[in-house]
């Protein structure tokens, strides 16, 4: 059986191509816009001194001369620093943060979903307030008083001293995801566990965590991309025994750093979270994120 | 009866207090202290720092850039998401491909980025006042032109942010149910009435919550600036982050600018709320 | 013995259970009937502990339920919108009751296969939830519900969302397993009178929160208790007309002549008559005016206008009566139920048979 079409009388051609050209044209005009800061770098990684100041050029062997110095710098070559170190530091920190603050966040979160807490004048969605705001606060009005907290601990300038902070940082973002994930999951699988015979508790860890994995991906990749990318608590908490790579990339930085080591060294250093957006895109595509973005 | 509710509230909760709560007291402390290079320790200067906070027009000054900047890229970076999500949702080639690189500049790091930024916009050595010239036009002095680089830094957030209000709104556009389309269809809506009367208000729940998040931590620019134009030329591009930065780290007038912080934690935080509410009223319940 | 007393809850200003208070032997199957509203939800969750009373109490043999959790309480309970666990499979499904009290994996999946042998689901044991449909969800609930052998059965309009076919036979495969099943309590809440009848050994008639009738179902639809419980029981609707007795006997537009037996001997005064749909019929002396007549299965339902008086005729075929028509009709007086001022039942002929 056939259905007569419910479109009114076709679009002319003409207009039909427009629209094509425009679409495309967009998406082309922002991918150039995405890749442009990358290529750039690219090709400047490539070059020397005279490459850099013979002004703006993009194709090596036909504009300039390329050179291996910008790699060579990576580790420990001349006019770079070694980033194999404040690389792996930044994993450590970044991945333990974000267990940390993933575990925590989400028991938090699931209470707050759950049940009804009341203290003083507060209530469930104060509380959560209170976590979010948490986020408000720009990162410089705490360095001071983080500095000095963590000297008193004695945790200046190492690895768990930053994981500390971090936690602080990238638990309100795992709380805001989740909460609202958990939001989505109706009440009545959690009665039906309590029928069942299971506790609050073990609802939590035999029924509702199987089912959260989404947003659980979800916070995951959030804590984890501000976790790496932060430059301030990084640059104000850590001196010389704990370096993270935003830092002692930035520590490059002047006009006299040769522009091929900086750029070498932030491809590098942007190249797992770039990694990360593939694996958001096919999480993305399966639907994943269905159930975890209200 | 629900006894066990609080073993999931507590352990975040406490760790969250314990870690923020010193550092927030202290810094109000401080913030009535005359703590800086000549008077280390807490003193007591009582309202001092206020009042000179109240008369300082340079920190007035960043409030209103910043909100300029945070407003404003903001809006462009929600239209620009939007408009992306909506074009690589359905019907496109290559689709996953195209997805994929627009999510790419949010995983980057901010400073990094700054840094390769920075020298794109140099004057002379990089490579977009080329660009610009072949296109028949005068060279841009993007750095040292005041309104210029407040443009770049703009320009650098939006880059580096449209991804996030790309990510939400798309992921909100693949869990859209598709009876209102058909619906919309069936009445003969075309696609800009389509998109008004279904798409938009089927997204208005994560529209608000992303632009809050988005706000909240545009708010906060410092990276960018620090590394690419030290909130120059002169004070152009001075945020409030940065300028409390300035007297804080670099002109250790640490009570002053606890002071300076204590202020703009308060101005957020009301400024914050009222726009998240006005946006739900405004967004997600229209008048009718 | 489940014994609920006095079980008290409002919640923003609703009532939504009213000193409802009641004894449940143990191999019973007691319905639950009343409107959408009428607080049958709120008792099976108040026996289930998912909802805590203003006041009241619940206890199983002696052993009050006030300080237990849900999770403690031996109570199953299957809902009317599908629940089972996604993440796992039919079989584990029905299998985690089981293992939480403490069985082994491989017996409780043993039991669970059983189970679901009797519910005719043994070629969905790997699927699945949301690879199943409505009624095989459904049944996977119930299967799960069953494999506890808790002693309380609590089920909340189990098949309220399935299509009719399949609600008819799903109840007769119920009631048929619980045939099996000894010595357990069985509450099953109701919003369709027809299915109350045919279901339970005992109806507990709800309205606004409050219990009006308790009792057999002969009992209770052969006699119902109040007004309210006669409207409540009552598909298609109950008529109800006042009633004068005094020189003459005036049943709204009917007389004395069509009263017959039922009004002798009765004190003068103001009463209400209810009289059923069935006991209006086509021919006769009065003459009403058709408002709606609507067919239904086999059976016809037709709203009339008499003299002023709205009523509704239930015919056991199916008949036209257009709009506007003028039928007449007759009612068979004696077959009605004479309520007080207050609403109690005073009088009703004495029963033979069942409607």
């Amino acid at each position: 059986m056939t259905h007569q079409p419910l479109d009114p009388e076709p679009r002319a051609p003409v207009s039909r191509t427009l629209k094509l050209a425009l679409k495309y044209g967009f998406i082309l005009f922002w991918s150039a816009f995405v890749v442009f800061p990358f290529l750039w770098a690219l090709t400047t990684s490539f070059k020397d001194a005279n490459g850099v100041t013979n002004g703006a050029t993009w194709l090596p062997w036909l504009q300039y001369q390329p050179s291996t110095q910008g790699w060579a710098s990576l580790f420990g070559g001349p006019g770079g620093t070694n980033i194999v170190r404040p690389y792996l530091n930044s994993i450590w920190v970044t991945l333990g943060a974000s267990a940390v603050s993933i575990t925590l966040g989400t028991l938090a979160a699931y209470g707050l979903s759950r049940f009804t807490f009341r203290f003083l004048f507060f209530r469930n969605a104060d509380i959560t307030f209170f976590f979010i705001s948490q986020r408000i606060m720009p990162p410089i009005v705490l360095a001071i008083p983080f500095f000095l907290m963590l000297r008193a601990l004695g945790l200046l300038d190492s690895l768990a001293g930053l994981i500390l902070v971090y936690v602080a940082l990238l638990m309100p973002i795992a709380v805001w995801v989740m909460v609202d994930f958990f939001n989505s999951i109706p009440r009545g699988l959690d009665e039906m566990a309590w029928m069942d015979g299971c506790d609050p508790v073990t609802t939590f860890f035999r029924v509702i965590l199987p089912n959260a994995v989404p947003g659980l991906v979800v916070a995951g990749m959030f804590c984890v991309i501000f976790g790496w990318n932060d430059f301030f608590f990084a640059f104000t908490l850590t001196f010389t025994q704990t370096q993270l790579l935003p830092v002692s990339i930035v520590a490059l930085n002047s006009s006299v750093t040769p522009w091929w080591a900086l750029s070498a060294s932030a491809l590098v250093s942007i190249a797992p979270l770039v990694l990360l957006a593939f694996v958001v895109e096919r999480f993305l595509s399966k639907g994943g994120l269905a159930g975890a973005v209200r | 009866m629900y006894r066990q509710k609080y073993l999931f509230l507590t352990p975040g909760l406490i760790a969250l207090v314990a870690i923020i709560l010193f550092p927030l007291l202290f810094t109000i402390r401080v913030s009535f202290s005359g703590w800086d290079v000549y008077n280390p320790g807490l003193n007591w200067k009582g309202g001092q720092n206020f009042s000179r906070l109240l008369a300082d027009s340079r920190y007035w000054a960043a409030l209103g850039r910043l909100s300029v900047m945070a407003v404003g890229t903001v809006l462009i970076q929600y239209v620009l998401g939007f408009a992306l999500a909506l074009l690589v949702w359905r019907d496109v080639i290559a689709r996953r491909f195209f997805r994929v690189l627009f999510l790419v500049p949010m995983m980057t790091t901010p400073v990094i980025m700054s840094v390769i930024w920075r020298t794109i916009f140099h004057e002379s050595l990089g490579p977009l006042n080329p660009i610009i010239r072949g296109l028949g036009l005068p060279g841009v002095p993007w750095l040292s032109d005041p309104v210029w680089a407040f443009v770049a830094v703009m320009l650098v957030e939006i880059w580096q942010w449209t991804p996030f209000m790309f990510l939400l709104l798309l992921a909100g556009l693949l869990s859209l149910p598709s009876e209102p389309y058909l619906a919309a269809r069936i009445d003969g809506a075309g696609p800009v009435r389509t998109f008004f009367s279904v798409t938009f208000p089927g997204l208005a729940a994560i529209s608000v919550g992303a632009i809050v998040i988005r706000l909240i931590e545009a708010s906060k620019i410092l990276d960018t600036v620090y590394v690419m134009t030290s909130g120059g030329p002169g004070e152009s591009t001075e945020t409030a982050s940065y300028y409390i930065y300035i007297r804080g780290l670099r002109d250790f007038q640490i009570g002053y600018s606890a002071a300076l912080s204590i202020v703009y934690l308060v101005i957020m935080i009301v400024a914050l709320t009222v726009i998240a509410k006005l946006l739900v009223r405004f967004l997600v319940r229209p008048a009718p | 013995m489940l014994e609920i007393r006095d079980l008290t809850h409002a919640e923003d200003g609703v009532t939504h259970l009213d000193h409802v208070s009641a004894r449940l032997a143990p191999g019973t199957l007691t319905t639950i009937l009343g409107r959408t509203g009428a607080g049958k939800t709120s008792l099976l969750r108040t026996i289930a502990g998912l909802l805590v009373p203003d006041s009241g109490e619940v206890s199983l043999d002696g052993k009050s339920w006030s300080r237990l959790p849900p999770w403690k309480r031996p109570t199953a309970m299957v809902t009317q919108q599908f629940i089972n666990y996604p993440h796992l499979s039919t079989l584990d499904n029905v299998a985690f009751p089981l293992v939480r009290k403490g069985a082994r994996r491989a017996a409780a999946r043993e039991s669970a296969r059983a189970m679901l042998d009797r519910v005719g689901l043994s070629a969905m044991v790997g699927r699945r939830p949301s690879e199943l449909s409505g009624g095989q969800q459904q049944r996977v609930a119930i299967a799960r519900a069953l494999v506890k052998q808790a002693p309380v059965l609590l089920l909340d309009e189990p098949f309220v969302n399935l299509d009719y076919k399949l609600r008819e036979d799903l109840r007769e495969e119920l009631v048929d397993m619980l045939r099996n099943e000894s010595g357990l309590i069985v509450l099953y809440a109701s919003t369709e009178p027809r299915e109350a009848l045919s279901l339970g050994d005992r109806i507990l008639l709800m309205a606004e929160g409050r219990l009006l009738d308790d009792g057999e179902p002969q009992q209770v639809f052969g006699a119902p208790a109040t007004i309210e419980a006669a409207r409540v029981i009552s598909d298609p609707p109950i008529n109800i007309l006042p009633l004068t007795v005094g020189e003459h006997v005036a049943a709204g537009p009917f007389g004395a002549q069509d009263a017959g037996d039922l009004t002798r001997d009765l004190a003068p005064g103001e009463y209400r008559l209810g009289l059923r749909a069935a006991d209006l019929r086509p021919g006769g002396r009065h003459v009403a005016r058709v408002v709606l007549s609507e067919v239904s299965g086999s059976e016809t339902v037709t709203h009339l206008d008499l003299a002023g008086f709205p009523l509704v005729m239930h015919e056991k075929s199916v008949v036209t009566h257009p709009p506007g028509a003028e039928i007449a009709v007759d009612a068979n007086l004696a077959r009605g139920f004479i309520y007080g001022a207050d609403g109690t039942l005073l009088r009703r002929e004495a029963p033979h048979g069942q409607d």
